[in-house]
């Protein structure tokens, strides 16, 4: 008998046999009994003081159960960090964005609730409002909140080297400021909740989200109820991107409702709700500055960056962070000065996204690419002599310890033709480059670590209980499949419990990369902790030493003579007998800079290790309608090692759909505050026949802590895709087209500008 | 509002109810006959996400009045798998990890059973264009197409 492995096969996903069937449930899809139908009422105002709700007409409705208005709430206000704490859910004095709650209703069927929503008065005295980040900045503009100045939420400062030293010493010195419009999630499912109060003060609450722990504790929070008393239960989630890290007012509404009818009340929002009132994309301008010598090398770079970020603060200092740490990761940067700033605007909240800074990633991508081109180099070779490796450090302090970024460059190149391409096909046709990496976790402080618990039946079958949460991309079966592969049994013996907040263990949740590298390192050691019980009653009853024995095929076995084995029941059941329950139990926290901060002080070990990865992606432009069609994208992904590689393949196809194909389609367009393409007709969301070819590979650079080996799967192709566009869209144009996204408008814009110019 | 009472098949079973007849097939579907393996995904026809078989042409449910298919036979998620037997389609879209968060899988599932009904071996391009309709925000589509041709080669070989 040799060792079982599960780990490397593309096995099938535990998850979706359910969901095949559609008997998977969602939020929606849930009904208890007397269950309320709950609205919310929402600002038609950019920006106005509210004067007085009264709400009285609508109680007196037949059918309404219960209005809620801010004044139902404790006056608590949410921020992820102390010093944001500046979300009331539903606020009392003013609203900030067209499309914020002002207050909800729940009735006993959704044409009741809606006329209860008529009926509710609200007098606003309506204030100038500021909606881009030129606005917002104006001396004397309004300002969103008092406690902001200039409207400044978020000063991200960050210093190494001496960069002005360095740019004198530069041989090349690049400046230009690059812009993108913020996109839409589009997570499929519509945001909805549903909640359940009961008088002894426990409330029972289901939403999409993608850590059911944080959830529950900025419920504890703002509803003043004590921690264990909010259960936030598992449900399937219909796509989270980003979208679903924080607590929404739907929630706050939700369990209010529920609260005051006495009611299980459910919400579900619209389409437009969904695209309006939770999260969207922050709109972004990069200003960069690069300094490199006459061999390529990169020596200063200047950032400032100013990040639209709507009303509220939401997950601001991880938003205006992020770009830049994802870049330092990639390249080796001696002297650097960042400025990011995050702008609050009378617009709906914009929150960390899948493919998050575009504007600022792509410029510097094309910096990259002009450097290269004035120097004579390929854009290849300066990306390998500039990259990370492994055993360095990052400009800010973290140590990489493995790296798959030259492979994946090499892997990616080979498979593009890139050498026979780059430069050489036709007018209007081209190839570029673009690289990344990604951290396998934020730092979230005591929040960062994850454990999990594992029992083996008597029947050899298991439960594992864990705080992993899946929006689709495949954790809980990650999860099974390692604790199937260590316990020696298949997949279908392995049940998992997981993200209900009142039954399983603390998990950071699935917003930060965390759940391959921290997760399920949690889940190997309880497995690894169950494995080392069984063991230990089998080596008793066998009568040999604990060393000389293996699991495989629900047997124990003796290694060294497999045919002498043993049914893992049997050993199950003996150590049951003696009192020894085969109970494991695993907890994981990365190895990170405990004080390290966002604002206060960004330096020092961000993640306990990253990914690496590059796209190459080749195009065509239509000089005449300004159409850019992607041909072919050849993506290579460093996920240390593949858990099950066809489920890190979908996370690289889906990447390249929203970090590719919607650089060429994806902005939300604006009348002032007003958002003119919240629903799925005026938004293009890539379709299947937008789509290129897509190539994917899957680099092994086996991180030395990761699980297996394995570590986050494939978001550096979300946040790298767009660079691959934009060079591609030079090689093909002669045009570097700062803008993004890349719409036939822009497109013949840049191409006339050309023209003239060359006249 | 009055309701109307209207007769509908749905996999094969008769329901007979009353219905406004502002009602969508969809919510019929999900709020009476408690079928919530159709999905909504838009609610105004751009998604896919609510996709049912009438007389086995995908359509629309969010968009198809209640009491406008009566008589009609109409298919949804639920009335694929025989038992705890999968549909070939349905066995290839979990074999081929055409599934990730799942909202769309309902309707792409009914979408390329249709495309295959009609025609046994369709090409990739075919494959792309018949669930142009569709959107996938999780996958990028290309384990969906594969899973389509899967399942074509499938349902040609005739299971034992
Ligand atoms: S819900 Fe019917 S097409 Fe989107
Ligand atoms: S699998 Fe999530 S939308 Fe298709």
């Amino acid at each position: 008998m040799t060792e079982a492995s599960l780990i490397g096969k593309s096995m099938v996903r535990s998850d979706t046999v359910a969901k095949a069937a559609g008997q998977a449930l969602y939020t929606a899809d849930l009904k208890l009994p007397r269950m309320l139908v709950g609205k919310v009422l929402r600002s038609p105002h950019p920006h106005a003081r509210i004067l007085n709700i009264d709400t009285s007409r609508a109680e007196r409705l037949r059918g309404v159960k219960a209005v809620i208005t801010g004044r139902d709430g404790h006056g608590v206000k949410w921020g992820v960090f102390p010093y944001t704490q500046d979300h009331d859910m539903v606020p009392t004095d003013k609203v900030r964005y067209i499309g914020e709650e002002v207050a909800a209703v729940a009735a006993v069927d959704e044409e009741t609730a809606l006329e209860a929503l008529s009926l509710i008065d609200v007098e606003y005295e309506p204030l100038p409002a500021v909606f881009t980040i030129e606005e917002a900045l104006k001396e004397g503009a309004p300002l969103v909140h008092d406690q902001y100045k200039n409207n400044i939420n978020v000063h991200v400062h960050i210093e190494v080297g001496d960069t002005q030293k360095a740019f004198k010493e530069a041989d090349i010195v690049l400046e230009d400021t690059f812009e993108a419009a913020g996109e839409m999630y589009g997570m499929l499912e519509p945001y909805a909740v549903v909640a359940h109060y009961t008088p002894d003060g426990y409330l029972d609450i289901w939403m999409p989200n993608a850590g059911p722990h944080v959830r529950a504790k900025a419920l504890s929070n703002l509803l003043k109820m004590p921690l264990n008393k909010i259960r936030v239960h598992h449900i399937n989630s219909g796509g989270a991107f980003g979208g679903r890290s924080e607590i929404s007012p739907g929630d706050f509404v939700t369990s209010l409702l529920a609260i005051k009818s006495g009611r299980p009340v459910k919400l579900v929002y619209t389409r437009e709700e969904t695209s309006i009132a939770t999260r969207q994309v922050h709109d972004i301008v990069a200003r960069i500055k690069t300094g490199a010598r006459k061999d390529g090398t990169i020596i200063a770079k200047e950032f400032k960056v100013y990040y639209n970020g709507g009303a509220y603060s939401s997950t601001g200092p991880i938003a205006t962070s992020i770009p830049f740490y994802v870049y330092e990761e990639t390249y080796r940067l001696p002297n650097l000065v960042y400025d990011g700033y995050r702008i609050l605007t009378n617009r709906p909240i914009r929150g960390m996204y899948r493919c998050h800074g575009r504007a600022f990633l792509a410029g510097n991508a094309m910096h990259m690419d002009k450097i290269a081109e004035e120097l004579g180099m390929d854009p290849m070779d300066i990306r390998l002599k500039n990259g990370i490796r492994a055993g360095e450090t990052t400009a800010t302090g973290s140590k990489i310890i493995s790296c798959g970024l030259q492979d994946a460059i090499k892997a990616a190149a080979r498979k593009s033709g890139w050498k026979k391409k780059r430069g050489k096909l036709p007018p209007y046709r081209g190839i570029g480059m673009g690289c990344l990496a990604i951290m396998c976790g934020f730092p979230m402080g005591f929040r960062s670590g994850s454990s999990a618990y594992i029992r083996v039946n008597e029947d050899g079958d298991a439960t594992i209980v864990s705080g992993v949460v899946d929006n689709g991309q495949g954790n809980e079966s990650m999860m099974v499949q390692i604790a199937a592969h260590i316990l020696g049994i298949p997949m279908d013996s392995v049940n998992l419990v997981c993200s209900d907040t009142e039954v399983t263990t603390h998990d950071p949740g699935a917003y930060s990369q965390a759940a391959a590298f921290v997760t399920g390192n949690a889940v190997r050691l309880a497995a690894e902790d169950a494995r080392d019980k069984i063991l230990t009653a089998a080596a008793q009853y066998m009568k040999v030493d604990k060393t000389r024995l293996a699991l495989k095929d629900k047997m124990v076995y003796l290694k060294d003579d497999p045919e002498k084995a043993i049914k893992l029941t049997r050993a199950v059941r003996y150590a049951m007998s003696k009192g020894q329950h085969i109970q494991g139990y695993g907890t994981y926290i990365p190895k990170i800079s405990f004080d390290r901060e966002w604002v206060k002080n960004p330096y020092g070990q961000m993640a306990g290790t990253f990914s690496y990865g590059t796209s190459i992606a080749e195009l065509e432009v239509d000089p005449e309608t300004g159409i850019v069609r992607l041909l072919r994208m050849v993506v290579a992904h460093d996920c240390g090692n593949p858990i099950n590689p066809m489920a890190v393949e979908g996370q690289l196809e889906g990447s390249v759909a929203m970090g590719g194909t919607a650089t060429i389609l994806e902005e939300h367009v604006w009348d002032g505050g007003l958002q003119l393409n919240s629903d799925f007709l005026e938004y293009k969301m890539p379709l299947s026949v937008d789509m290129p070819d897509i190539d994917t590979i899957l680099v092994r650079s086996m991180d030395p802590e990761g699980p297996f080996g394995a570590k986050e799967g494939g978001l550096t192709i979300s946040m790298s895709a767009y660079k691959a566009i934009a060079n591609a869209f030079y090689d093909a144009t002669g045009v570097w087209l700062k803008e993004f996204p890349y719409t036939p408008d822009r497109v013949l814009k840049a191409l006339q500008a050309k023209e003239k110019g060359r006249r | 509002m009055n309701r109307i009472p209207i007769t509908l098949l749905v996999n094969g079973e008769p329901y007979s109810l009353a219905v406004p007849p502002n009602k969508t097939l969809l919510e019929v579907l999900r709020d009476d006959l408690e079928l919530m393996g159709t999905r909504e995904g838009c609610g105004v026809g751009a998604c896919g996400a609510c996709t049912v078989l009438i007389d086995g042409v995908p359509a629309r449910s969010c968009l198809t009045l209640a009491v406008d298919v009566q008589g009609l036979s109409i298919t949804t998620i639920e009335g694929l798998a025989e038992g705890d037997e999968l549909h070939p389609v349905q066995e290839a879209f979990v074999e081929r990890h055409a599934i990730q968060c799942g909202y769309c899988s309902s309707g792409m599932i009914l979408t390329a059973k249709a495309l295959l009904d009609k025609k046994k071996r369709p090409t990739k391009d075919e494959i792309k264009r018949a669930i142009s309709g569709n959107i996938c925000r999780c996958t990028g589509y290309a384990k969906i197409e594969d899973a389509i041709a899967t399942a074509a080669k499938k349902l040609a070989t005739p299971s034992k």
